[in-house]
């Protein structure tokens, strides 16, 4: 490990964006049990400085939390209970397929840098953060990370990212599944284009039991179009081709048919539990994260 | 459906226009080469362009507008081509005459903005229409025909010839036209010299178009040969129209030393009006009236369809008083259809007597009825004795025409003078003249009382003892006859009128003695004779109004002095010189346009007489069109010239192709789709 970052993490973390995310942390809707302690505080009882309840005292429970101020005026054996804090796991997976290097930005930067914000989150409240892209392998995995000093090796990793992976959006996140079974939020970054649907991935994901958030990164070429005339179209990942004639009709069409696209995964995903939210890479990282995601209750 | 196009093209330029509409679809499938772009995925692209491919053929069609766009440009070129039009009728035949009436009426405003410019319109149109090959001429007319321009197949020169007709202020008569129409499409029956600058037509059957308002007489004694008339009726149905159809100047009947000018209005129109007139004296108003007129009655024939119009008239009167000189222009001021005939010229003059010589010796009886008031106030007669013949003066002032009358009583010169000449019971020195032997009792058959010699002149009581049967020349008149044959007769010779009366009224016998041979001169009639003679033969020195001709008309003038050229100046100021004529006269022929022309002799400076050109003329200021006109034996009915000229819609389809090349300029750089 290098003793300074070679990138810049004002590349893909502004200060001003890392000053408004320190006040930020992440929400889980979902009980998890952390591995060790942390800042957040759980619903599981525990040892803390808040106070929770009282209870009737069982024999076996630990006498150090028994309330002798209660005992002596009652004469009675009474529980205190507090507020167990523990730490999150907050995993984000970015698709960093060949259909993710389009856009300007280009929608896998802007991944990375929403990847990095929310991770940033994590890492300041002592959450255990850990980034990966859907090729990641076993024997490659991304690094788990704790605490703010390592900012600089998330941002180093985020940049060591590069496009063209070649896995299927179901593969990735079968393997991703596999390889982190514990419970945490998971932040999915795709642009959800596989041929192979996305049906797949995000079942697998919901037997995770994990809290998933799904976030469908559109560039604006693909929202809105801008092409003119007869064109061939290749697809940047298979090499497919479309033959269009643009006309008007077409061009609603195809607005018609992305809407219905959306709406689907839409759907799919507040069926099954996940949050889904659709945005475009034109959307500002802190405006998505600072207004629609602390809407969408992952951060507060 | 044949009328509605045109063709413009031959087989083969059709044959490639038809290609064209093919190629642009072929090229187009050809043009498939496309843009490659790369995109993230085609994933969205493919599902929806799924089900386009079925028909996609016709998809790639329906999409395309820029295609759409060349093919509508193309076919609105075709179309173009095609010349639809729409109520017209194709020329028949390919070689027409055009006839275009330029007589005073087609000024009229009733069709703006003339009725001349109308036709001219119409006839371009039908110029336009031509198909290449096709020959026609033009003729405009008045009361004297003119070849615009013989045929020729060149219609840009008939465009600008027909555009240089230009209006007169003539009468019209179609019959000199119609025979200029006839002699270049009926050759070998006359020839005309105009044809010899461009191509003859062959005998072929041509379509006379007769472009006018029919104001004009029949064409009786016309055959129309080859040539088939249609009749163009230009102009609207009972236009108003008031016009001046009289105007003179003449003395007060009651006090003979004033004068008055009278003018006759007549209303043309289909309502009663009423009209300002004004009378100007040398540019000065010096009179005004107003006159009610009744509406014109309008009768329709009919055979033959025409509407006669009987016009509504009043007369106007003016009272000049002591004028004697001056120039009379009488004007309705309220503007009508047509402006010629609003405006009248006449002028004051002081009325000159005329010069007579009475060669007699001591016929009393003559010669007091030769001096009578009446007879004073228009002739100044100078006495003679026969003696006076043999002189070399008389023979001098004989052949400068110092007369205007000279009565030979009894006796005769050697050689008829320059002037009218009046022989009583004399043979004129000519050959010419027959003089039969003296007869006893010629009793008086019958007179030519129409004849202006013997107007009011009433023989029924004249007694005549003997006398001279007479036999004019060729060319005269009888104008008494009795039963030993003529006793009076008169004979033009030049310039001149002689009359010869076949007895004596007082003779002389060998002794010297006066004998009465006729009871003539205590009759009422010779007195009133005399005045004739002294009137008519004695020239219209005269009246004291000026001749008034119709535009178009030759003025034949007579100089009062011995001169060989004279001067006429035009309302207009031109100045035209004339020489003298073979006979004496000068024949001035430009009279078209309306007022008075001064009449300058030799180097003089003083407008010696003055004639003036009015329309007077029912027929032209009747504007109603005739709806039918006869050519001979045929009656042409008229046809409303506007629907048979054709709109053409080239010119708009070329616009609308110009904008949709426009609009596909915009859509392929603006990439504007629906």
């Amino acid at each position: 490990m290098p003793l300074l970052p070679k990138t810049n993490p004002n590349q893909i973390l502004s200060p001003q964006l890392l000053a408004q995310l320190e006040r930020l942390e992440l929400v889980s809707r979902k009980i998890f049990r952390g591995r060790m302690k942390g800042e957040r505080r759980s619903k599981r009882k525990g040892q803390s400085v808040e106070f929770s309840d009282f209870r009737n005292y069982v024999p076996g429970d630990d006498l150090r939390f028994i309330d002798w101020n209660l005992y002596a005026r009652l004469e009675k054996l009474f529980l205190k209970m507090f507020l167990e804090e523990e730490d999150l796991h907050f995993y984000a997976l970015i698709d960093a397929s060949g259909s993710m290097n389009f856009g300007t930005p280009t929608k896998l930067e802007y991944a990375k840098q929403l990847a990095a914000a929310l991770g940033f989150i994590g890492l300041c409240r002592a959450d255990r953060v850990k980034i990966e892209t859907l090729g990641s392998s076993r024997r490659a995995p991304g690094p788990t990370l704790r605490g703010r000093k390592s900012l600089w090796q998330m941002v180093e990793y985020l940049e060591g990212i590069e496009p063209g992976e070649t896995i299927s959006l179901a593969q990735g996140v079968k393997d991703f599944c596999l390889r982190n079974s514990g419970k945490g939020i998971l932040v999915l970054i795709t642009d959800l284009l596989d041929k192979a649907g996305y049906e797949a991935a995000l079942r697998t994901l919901v037997a995770q039991s994990m809290d998933v958030y799904v976030i469908q990164l559109l560039s604006p070429e693909e929202l809105d179009p801008d092409v003119k005339g007869d064109l061939k179209l290749i697809d940047c990942e298979d090499q497919d081709i479309a033959e269009i004639t643009v006309s008007r009709p077409l061009i609603d069409r195809y607005k018609r048919t992305l809407a219905a696209f959306l709406e689907g995964a839409r759907e799919f995903c507040t069926r099954r539990g996940m949050s889904y939210l659709m945005t475009s890479t034109e959307t500002p990282v802190e405006t998505l994260v600072a207004n629609y995601l602390r809407r969408r209750g992952l951060v507060r | 459906m044949s009328n509605l196009f045109t063709n413009m093209l031959t087989g083969w330029q059709w044959l490639i226009l038809a290609a064209i509409p093919p190629l642009i679809v072929l090229l187009y499938f050809l043009k498939l080469r496309r843009q490659p772009v790369e995109v993230p995925s085609t994933y969205l692209w493919t599902r929806t362009i799924e089900d386009l491919h079925v028909n996609s053929i016709w998809q790639r069609l329906r999409q395309n507008l820029l295609l759409f766009l060349q093919l509508l440009l193309l076919l609105l070129i075709i179309l173009a081509c095609l010349r639809p039009g729409w109520q017209g009728t194709a020329l028949v035949g390919n070689r027409f005459i055009f006839l275009v009436d330029a007589s005073a009426s087609m000024s009229a405003t009733d069709v703006r903005p003339t009725r001349l410019d109308a036709a001219k319109e119409k006839i371009v149109a039908m110029i336009d229409q031509m198909k290449s090959g096709d020959a026609a001429m033009v003729i405009s007319f008045s009361n004297n025909a003119k070849v615009e321009q013989p045929f020729t197949d060149n219609r840009r020169l008939l465009r600008e010839r027909v555009n240089q007709i230009t209006p007169t202020n003539r009468t019209s008569d179609l019959s000199e036209a119609l025979r200029a129409a006839a002699g270049l499409a009926n050759p070998g029956r006359t020839s005309q010299s105009e044809t010899n600058e461009a191509q003859v037509a062959d005998a072929m059957p041509s379509t006379l178009y007769i472009l006018s308002d029919g104001g004009f007489a029949k064409v009786p004694d016309f055959s129309l040969g080859n040539l088939e008339p249609q009749y163009l009726k230009v102009g609207e149905d009972r236009p108003r129209n008031v016009a001046i159809a009289a105007f003179s100047v003449g003395r007060n009947p009651d006090r003979p030393t004033q004068q008055q000018a009278f003018g006759r209005i007549e209303n043309f129109g289909p309502d009663p009006v009423s009209v300002e007139v004004t009378l100007h004296r040398d540019a000065r108003l010096i009179d005004a009236t107003k006159i009610d007129l009744p509406a014109a009655e309008f009768s329709t024939d009919p055979a033959t369809q025409n509407t006669a119009c009987a016009p509504g008239a009043a007369g106007v009167e003016f009272d000049l008083g002591q004028l004697d000189e001056g120039l009379l222009k009488l004007e309705i001021v309220q503007a009508d259809a047509l402006d010629v005939d609003n405006v009248a010229y006449a002028a004051l003059q002081t009325p000159r007597r005329a010069k007579v010589l009475l060669i007699t010796s001591g016929n009393e009886a003559l010669r007091l009825a030769m001096l009578t008031d009446e007879a004073q106030k228009i002739s100044e007669l100078s006495l003679a004795e026969p003696s006076v013949l043999e002189t070399k003066a008389f023979a001098d002032e004989a052949a400068q025409g110092q007369y205007d009358l000279i009565i030979f009583d009894r006796c005769a010169p050697q050689k008829m003078p320059a002037s009218n000449t009046l022989f009583v019971d004399a043979k004129p020195p000519s050959d010419d003249w027959e003089f039969g032997k003296r007869q006893g009792n010629p009793g008086i058959i019958d007179t030519d009382r129409a004849h202006p010699l013997l107007q009011l002149v009433e023989f029924g009581n004249v007694h005549i003892s003997n006398g001279h049967k007479i036999k004019p020349p060729p060319g005269g008149s009888v104008l008494i006859d009795s039963v030993i044959g003529p006793l009076m007769a008169i004979a033009p010779r030049g310039g001149y009128e002689d009359a010869v009366l076949g007895f004596a009224i007082i003779e002389t016998n060998e002794q010297g003695e006066k004998l009465v041979n006729s009871d003539w001169f205590v009759r009422l009639s010779f007195p009133v004779f005399c005045k004739n003679v002294l009137e008519y033969l004695g020239g219209n020195a005269g009246a004291p109004t000026l001749p008034s001709i119709q535009p178009g008309t030759p003025m034949i003038l007579r100089a009062q002095t011995p001169v060989a050229r004279i001067t006429v100046t035009t309302p207009s100021g031109q100045k035209i010189d004339l020489s003298r004529e073979n006979q004496g006269s000068f024949v001035f022929a430009t009279t078209n346009e309306l007022g008075i022309y001064d009449v300058l002799e030799g180097t003089a400076n003083q407008t010696s007489q003055r004639f003036a050109v009015n329309l007077f003329s029912s027929r032209e200021s009747d504007l109603h069109p005739a709806e039918k006109v006869t050519l001979g034996y045929e009656a042409v009915p008229g046809v409303a010239g506007v629907e048979r000229s054709r709109k053409e819609l080239w010119k708009w389809l070329l616009i609308g192709g110009l904008g949709v090349l426009i609009f596909e300029w915009y859509v392929y750089n603006r990439r504007v789709y629906f």
